[in-house]
């Protein structure tokens, strides 16, 4: 029974994983190939002038110069963020809303099959497809990595006979290395970004599923969660314009996806991955940490789906209309 | 005596609503309803819409959490014991929505495999019987068409009990005809009906009990074997009736009507009053048997019968 289902909600979302998949997986592979075209420590200046704007960036300025750092922000990129968070909240707006409003729903229930088994079957299905949308990203990531090359220009070097040293010729035109990406970095460097993105789209999937469970109107259901997306954002840009508003930081979960700096964080100092909550130096509480992120995405998202389960579990299943 | 597959106790379903100075309000769509349907037997359900007919069935279902009293079906709750309860029951909605990205085939096959006591070949042969073109797709189908299918995928299973809300609307006559027809033969089966419908013909033809409902109020129980054994006479006074006889007394009611009409109503034996009704001062008669439509407008007086049909 469990099979028949999950392979009729396979069926149903087909057209849009294929579509999202490829969209994610030749975005990520196209993002390393641009980065593999610049040679950014040349606009080192340039990015200094921008100090002031560092807070909007999600790394470090510095970070910006190098590869990994540059390939790291594609998971900030709203073209991947949306394609996640169009497939979380069209499948889990499906869930309860969307077979009411299609007048399925009636159907599937009229069958010996419990109501919790119709939701975590069409809920697994959706959590299964965010995990294979992340799969994607990443597999994209590292085919631009295995097959990209950066040419770089470094100065010519002049041998001192005798000595066997080699001196830079400041005479001479600057040589161009041409070096495979996987020298420069590596597709490894990017798990917690995809963990962090992958926590996201569980989160939104699980709102989607409980907005869906005691409504009866899919685009109902569709508008609350994009209205909840847009205030979370709204909240996040906010808080990080002002530093009177950056209280507001505390109420956004935009506060816990941040892909790229967990990269830096990965490369930098590895050993601060694990950690919960950040802290600034005066020992108060900045954010949460790498860890905590996650946790705190995939616990909130699990409280929805259980929430939502209880709800649909206990509701009263009206009419099609 | 057997015990009833179904039974409902002060079954009553009350929603909320608000109105526009956003206060909450309540209406009781199913009002203490208590009704046994026992085994083997077609139970027809008649009301205009609106008395409570698909929120009893809906509660029989599981579909709704009944806010009093309960619902048994097989001495399975269907509250708590849904799915144990869906097990036994096939159902039709009276509003049939099907996945429109299947086809005629893959529905069945999708239906039979959420349901083990689903029989493909019987599928087949319904299908066959209803003229239902089962290759194509559910999106291109009429609504007739959709109609027969889902009746194709509630009457090929196994279920003791069938529960159909409205099952011929959208059906041509002959289809209606051939429907009807199929529900007598799945009675001789020994299976259970309750069918729900606005056409009191066709409930009159095929049940055997009939439940009436007025705004969510459960008015009248009829037993149609009772039903077929009583006769109306319709007649103009030509003079004062006779007395009647001490044996008809209780078999027989009269009512004088305006312009010197009378209706006098008969239960049992009508031939034992034919010597009576000739010695009566009548004219312009009509002798008819009592149908459902008579029954029924005696509790919804306000309902035109020709809408009813029609529908």
């Amino acid at each position: 029974m469990n099979k028949t289902l999950t392979r009729k909600y396979l069926y149903d979302a087909r057209w849009l994983w294929l579509s999202c998949a490829a969209i994610l997986y030749a975005f990520c592979w196209l993002r390393v190939w641009i980065v593999s075209r610049f040679d950014m420590s040349r606009f080192q200046k340039v990015l200094e002038q921008f100090e002031h704007l560092e807070r909007f960036f999600p790394i470090p300025l510095e970070e910006l110069t190098t590869y990994t750092g540059r390939i790291a922000i594609t998971f900030d990129e709203p073209l991947v963020v949306t394609s996640i968070i169009i497939w979380a909240i069209a499948r889990g707006s499906d869930c309860v809303s969307g077979e009411l409003g299609r007048g399925t729903l009636e159907l599937l229930l009229a069958q010996p099959i419990s109501r919790i088994r119709i939701f975590w079957t069409h809920a697994s299905m959706t959590i299964l497809g965010i995990a294979g949308l992340v799969l994607m990203a990443w597999l994209g990531t590292c085919t631009g990595i295995a097959i990209c090359e950066v040419t770089e220009k470094t100065p010519a070097t002049m041998e001192l006979p005798l000595l066997d040293m080699e001196i830079p010729n400041p005479l001479a035109k600057p040589q161009e290395v041409v070096r495979p990406m996987s020298e420069l970095t590596s597709s490894w460097y990017f798990l917690p970004a995809i963990t962090n993105l992958f926590c996201l789209g569980f989160f939104i999937a699980g709102l989607s599923c409980l907005m869906s469970s005691w409504d009866r109107y899919r685009w109902r259901t569709i508008g609350i969660v994009v209205g909840i997306y847009l205030v979370q954002m709204v909240f996040y840009i906010a808080g990080l314009a002002s530093e009177q508003l950056s209280w507001l930081l505390h109420f956004t979960f935009f506060n816990a996806y941040e892909p790229a700096l967990f990269v830096n964080i990965l490369i930098r100092s590895p050993e601060q991955l694990w950690e919960l909550a950040r802290f600034t130096a005066e020992g108060h509480y900045e954010r949460p940490g790498p860890l905590g992120s996650h946790l705190l995405l995939l616990i909130l998202g699990s409280c929805c789906f259980l929430w939502a389960t209880l709800v649909f579990q206990r509701r009263d299943l009206p009419a099609p209309i | 005596m057997t015990t009833p597959l179904v039974t409902t106790e002060n079954l009553t379903k009350q929603f909320r609503s608000r109105n526009g100075r956003g206060q909450d309000q309540y209406f009781k769509a199913l009002n203490d309803c208590s009704l046994q349907v026992q085994q083997g037997e077609i139970f027809g359900l008649l009301g205009p819409n609106g008395a409570g007919k698909t929120t009893l069935l809906r509660l029989l279902l599981g579909f709704l959490k009944p806010t009093s009293g309960r619902a048994q079906i097989d001495q399975k709750d269907c509250s708590t014991q849904s799915i144990e309860v869906r097990q036994r029951v096939a159902y039709l909605p009276g509003d049939v929505r099907l996945f429109r990205n299947m086809n005629g085939h893959r529905f069945l096959e999708f239906m039979s495999q959420l349901r083990q006591n689903t029989h493909r070949e019987r599928c087949r042969q319904l299908a066959d019987e209803l003229k239902l073109d089962l290759s194509r797709r559910v999106s291109n189908m009429s609504t007739g068409m959709k109609q027969k299918l889902a009746l194709v995928g509630s009457l090929a299973t196994d279920a003791p009990l069938i529960i159909l809300d409205e099952p011929t609307s959208n059906l041509d006559p002959t289809i209606r005809q051939k429907i009807l027809e199929i529900a007598l033969q799945l009675q001789a089966t020994g299976k259970t009906m309750i069918f729900s419908s606005h056409v009191l013909s066709e409930v009159e033809a095929i049940s055997n009990r009939v439940a009436i409902l007025r705004a969510g109020q459960l008015v009248h129980t009829q037993p149609m074997s009772e039903l077929k054994q009583r006769h109306r006479i319709q007649a103009r006074l030509a003079g004062p009736l006779p007395e009647l006889p001490i044996q008809f007394q209780e078999a027989v009611s009269i009512e004088q009507r305006p312009e010197q009409r009378v209706l006098i109503e008969v239960s049992g034996d009508f031939a034992c009053l034919l010597d009576w009704l000739s010695q009566a001062n009548l004219s312009d008669m009509e002798i008819s048997p009592v149908g459902l439509s008579t029954v029924y407008e005696q509790f919804h007086a306000n309902t035109n019968l020709s809408t009813l049909e029609a529908s």
